[in-house]
């Protein structure tokens, strides 16, 4: 099959070369005039679109995430058991964990009655996805807002349980800790009387009946799913 | 005496292309930084006006390494090729009016031949050898590919160029420059400034597109496209070989703008007012430079404006405008101006 | 039409061709593609392409992780775009277990995806006009890319590589103050597509490089299994968003834009009125989430450790490059059987000889930048 050939048909002040180029030259010298005054200014943020780091940094979301931290809570008493489930959520296995009883005369130092002996965490290979913020059950390990991660070895890369615990201190001085997180609300299992009030209650929230079929098929589809497996479990 | 003087013009005038080019590579970063919302270089030195100054040193003190398959007499000798003509055609441009120092009159000039922009034309042809010596010698298909397009556009582009300089010698009625450039005095139609520009419009477009051809700016850089060819003809060069042809290309420009201004917005003229009048001799020379040099910064300004505004043609196109399009062109700017001088005169 | 291709004598014996490596390394490549292309001086006689050099084992990965830790592997599948390749993963999953997830979380997935568009196609944009020597548009689109990173980052934490969202659900509520970003973003956005519209689209330098560039019927179109802009371009009115709706999406009002002749002037026309109906569809979808309760559910309930009954599934949606589609196989256990990703610039490159032939080398360029071509999805 032969390429489509293509007329390229213009306009008159398309023809003309020039006419648009006038135009577009119009709007680069806007940008350059206002950038040109604004460079002036004191200050290291001067023309408002350009960071000049290191002096003049972008401000991070509370919630970034960063390298992690071992968290402590307000009596400093480490808040990690060593359970060692963000070592096995994390995709990257890049956390290791040993786990170790509290001896007697220790036991201000932690919040549970395990410890973790080693923690370890290898940036080199850590993804910074947060998986091991959501599996962990007391709120131990927390992805913090550091980002200038760096360093001239490998060996620096490796951060153990002093450089945690040393990131959590230089983020709590700053000031930016993130409160813990909400859990997310979770839709109720879907019984069926609860799925049909559930189903005209919404239609007539948002005053629209009609729904795409595919997700009707779908709930259906899943409300069939669900009577069968309840089904099989009573059975 | 006078070959004192000469050897001092030859000097000085070197020195103010090379300070200007440099200059100009800080304008152009800075510049397009401006255009496009960011800063520019803005560490070396107070808005890094030391920017170029380090650039100098870099490629100065960089290795001057070669491919091994290059042909080494060639790889050597394109910069050199490009260079010299560029810095040479400014030769016959004049840079200001006349200046009286221990009684002597001098001629901001450095050599007022009266075959004028002839030589400014040859000599640029010249700086092709320059560009397409260098991309056979870096033996590499895209410095190669670089080269054939550079030498096609450039030539392609002189004749366009030289038909309207061609109108601009009818008008003006002799090639030398610093005639030209003395007979824009006054004004034309009672109320217009007597230059070029005013004269000969259609000639003063055809000439500047030819002069962004002749430069190889956008939107006519595609010998050194960087995005299809890597550079082009100066993919393989690094350390002052790629600076003479870097250097080589914003004295071009300098060269192309000077030339532009001489003949078409009246040289060192100012618009209504005649300095000569009211200023001594010394003073006089002075202000003749300074008004010429100002003249030439605005449209060095306007090549880098433009360049960052406009994206670039192929090579098909670059051709098609320059055979179809401002050749025509300027044979009927030839046309009408040979009517209006016969009917007028 | 008899594609040329060149083959191992062309390098020993290439005659009055000059054979061309427009290599890995290269300003114009988007990521490592390789193009080696025979030349009769400036047209190009032959092309061939060559992948694989971004290859990261992906799917290979997904056979060892679990169902949920491979969510951030897909994030870097199209790496301008991560949350459609998220999304589209999750429902392949969801599907799988027939999960149905609710309608909160449904909007704001059609929010984040949108956003996505967006950023994606300014890149596309942006690249296209740097590649063709324009480069200002680029840099005006892309101020606008890092407030849109700004959003995801204050929605998730991350800005490019954001895992979002859970098979079932999302894994947050948007921010209080998300309106008010999109309100503060979205006049500027506005202006940088407008700006880059009259600095590129009536300019005859730009429609002499792009319109006839390359152009496509929608037969061929169609017989490739181009999928995306790339096909809407070509004249084919095919969106999945419209044809088979997920999400919300049919209850939203958009347009779906179609070009005539398949060159790189439509793909950039049809890119640059996708955005404008992406902000649409994301006012629309703004209204629709406020009128859900604050507390209104956000995740299905899903077991812990996900075992998806034994059973394959295939599951598609419009990702801002085309239909980007997973098939999974599970048997039963708690980490995939298979997962196989079909990448819509795959389909899109495996055209490039066709679509290249008989231009010069620049319209190769042009062409390759406005096919979006990104060595993340196509190499996996």
């Amino acid at each position: 099959m032969a390429k489509p050939i293509v007329k390229k048909k213009y306009t008159l002040t398309e023809r003309v070369y020039l006419i648009e180029i006038i135009k577009g030259l119009g709007l680069t010298f806007k940008h350059f005039v206002f950038n040109v005054k604004a460079s002036f200014r004191p200050g290291p943020h001067t023309v408002p679109t350009c960071w000049q780091y290191p002096e003049d940094r972008r401000e991070i979301a509370p919630i970034f995430r960063g390298a992690h931290m071992l968290m402590l809570d307000d009596q400093g008493r480490i808040k990690c058991v060593g359970c060692g489930m963000c070592a096995r959520a994390c995709p990257a296995q890049c956390i290791t964990v040993k786990r170790g009883k509290v001896a007697e005369g220790e036991e201000s130092k932690y919040v549970g009655k395990t410890y973790p002996e080693e923690f370890i965490v290898d940036l080199t290979r850590c993804i910074f996805c947060g998986f091991c913020e959501e599996a962990c059950p007391k709120g131990g390990i927390v992805l913090g807002p550091e980002y200038e991660l760096a360093q001239y070895t490998r060996e620096e890369c490796i951060l153990n349980k002093e450089g945690l615990i040393a990131n959590y201190y230089k983020a709590k001085e700053e000031g930016k800790l993130k409160p813990p997180r909400k859990p997310v609300p979770v839709a109720a299992p879907a019984k069926k009387p609860a799925a049909k009030k559930a189903a005209p209650k919404k239609a007539e929230a948002k005053g629209t009946e009609a729904k795409g079929d595919a997700k009707e098929a779908k709930a259906k589809e899943a409300e069939a799913k669900k009577a069968e497996k309840e089904q099989k479990s009573e059975g | 005496m006078n070959w004192v003087i000469a050897i001092i013009k030859v000097v000085f005038i070197w020195t103010w292309c090379l300070l200007w080019a440099t200059v100009m590579t800080w304008a152009e970063r800075r510049g397009s930084a401006m255009i496009q919302d960011r800063l520019g270089p803005n560490r070396a030195g107070p808005f890094g006006l030391f920017q170029p100054i380090a650039d100098g040193i870099k490629l100065f003190t960089k290795e001057e390494f070669r491919p091994k398959t290059a042909r080494k007499i060639l790889f050597n000798l394109g910069p050199i090729l490009f260079a010299i003509p560029a810095f040479s055609a400014y030769a016959v441009i004049p840079f200001g009016d006349k200046i009286v120092i221990g009684g002597k009159e001098i001629i901001l000039q450095v050599a007022d031949v009266n075959i004028g922009f002839l030589y400014v034309l040859a000599i640029g042809s010249l700086a092709v050898y320059g560009i397409v010596v260098g991309g056979w010698g870096s033996n590499n298909k895209y410095s190669i590919l670089g080269g054939l397009r550079s030498t096609a556009q450039l030539i392609s582009y002189e004749v366009p160029w030289g038909l309207a300089l061609l109108a601009a010698v009818f008008v003006y009625g002799t090639f030398d420059l610093r005639q030209i450039a003395l007979s824009q005095t006054g004004t034309f139609l009672g109320f217009l400034p007597n230059w070029g520009v005013f004269k000969q419009p259609l000639g003063f477009l055809i000439f500047t597109v030819a002069a962004y051809a002749e430069a190889n700016r956008v939107p006519f850089d595609l010998p050194e496209a960087e995005s299809e060819i890597v550079a082009g003809y100066h993919t393989e060069y690094g350390g002052m070989r790629l600076g003479l042809y870097l250097f080589g290309e914003y004295v071009n420009l300098y060269t192309l703008s000077a030339l532009c201004v001489t003949l078409y917005f009246g040289a060192w003229n100012l618009p209504y007012i005649d300095m000569s009048k009211f200023l001594g001799p010394i003073s006089y020379g002075i202000a003749s430079f300074v008004v010429f040099w100002l003249k030439v910064m605005v449209f060095l300004l306007s090549f880098i404006w433009v360049r960052w505004t406009v994206p670039r043609f192929r090579y098909d196109q670059v051709m098609k405008l320059g055979w179809k399009a401002l050749i025509p062109l300027a044979l009927f700017n030839l046309l009408i101006t040979a009517l209006v001088i016969q009917l007028t005169v | 039409m008899e594609v040329r291709r060149p083959t191992i004598e062309d390098w020993d014996n290439p005659g009055d061709l000059v054979t061309i490596n427009i290599g890995p390394s290269h300003p114009a490549m988007h990521g490592t593609l390789r193009v080696i292309a025979q030349t009769d001086g400036e047209t190009i006689v032959s092309a061939e392409p060559e992948i694989g050099y971004l290859h990261r084992g992906v799917e290979k990965l997904g056979e060892h992780l679990t169902y949920h830790q491979f969510i951030p592997i897909t994030d870097r599948l199209n790496y301008c775009s991560a949350i459609a390749n998220n999304v589209s993963y999750e429902m392949a999953v969801e599907k799988l277990m027939g999960i149905k997830v609710p309608e909160k979380a449904q909007v704001i997935r059609m929010i984040m995806m949108e956003l996505a568009r967006i950023a994606d196609h300014i890149v596309c944009i942006g690249i296209l006009g740097v590649d063709l020597g324009a480069f200002t548009p680029f840099f005006y689109l892309f101020i606008q890319r890092e407030e849109i990173y700004e959003i995801f980052e204050w929605y998730n934490g991350a800005r490019l590589t954001n895992t979002f969202g859970r098979i079932g659900g999302v894994e947050a509520d948007l921010p209080e103050d998300f309106e008010e970003r999109w309100r503060k973003l979205l006049p500027n956005l506005k202006k940088a597509i407008d700006e880059t519209d009259k600095l590129l689209t009536h300019n005859r330098i730009w429609m002499d490089r792009t319109i006839g560039v390359t152009a496509f019927s929608p037969e061929d179109a169609l017989s490739w299994g181009f999928t995306g802009p790339c096909l809407r371009a070509c004249g084919v009115k095919r969106d999945l968003r419209k044809d088979e709706p997920y999400c919300f999406y049919d209850q939203v009002d958009f347009e779906i834009p179609v070009g005539k002749h398949g060159d790189v002037f439509d793909r950039y026309i049809v890119r640059m009125i996708e955005m404008e109906e992406s902000i649409k569809i994301i006012d629309q979808a703004i209204k629709i989430y406020k009128e859900f309760p604050p507390d209104a559910p956000l995740m299905a309930k899903v077991p812990k450790i996900i075992k998806p009954p034994v059973g394959e599934v295939y599951s598609a949606i419009e990702a801002p490059n085309g239909e980007l589609g997973f098939w999974i196989k599970s048997d039963g256990s708690d980490k995939p059987y298979r997962i196989k990703i079909r990448p819509p610039c795959y389909m899109v490159y495996q055209a490039f000889p066709e679509l290249v032939q008989g231009e010069m080398i620049a319209d190769l360029i042009a062409c390759l930048s406005s096919l979006n071509i990104i060595a993340g999805e196509l190499d996996r």
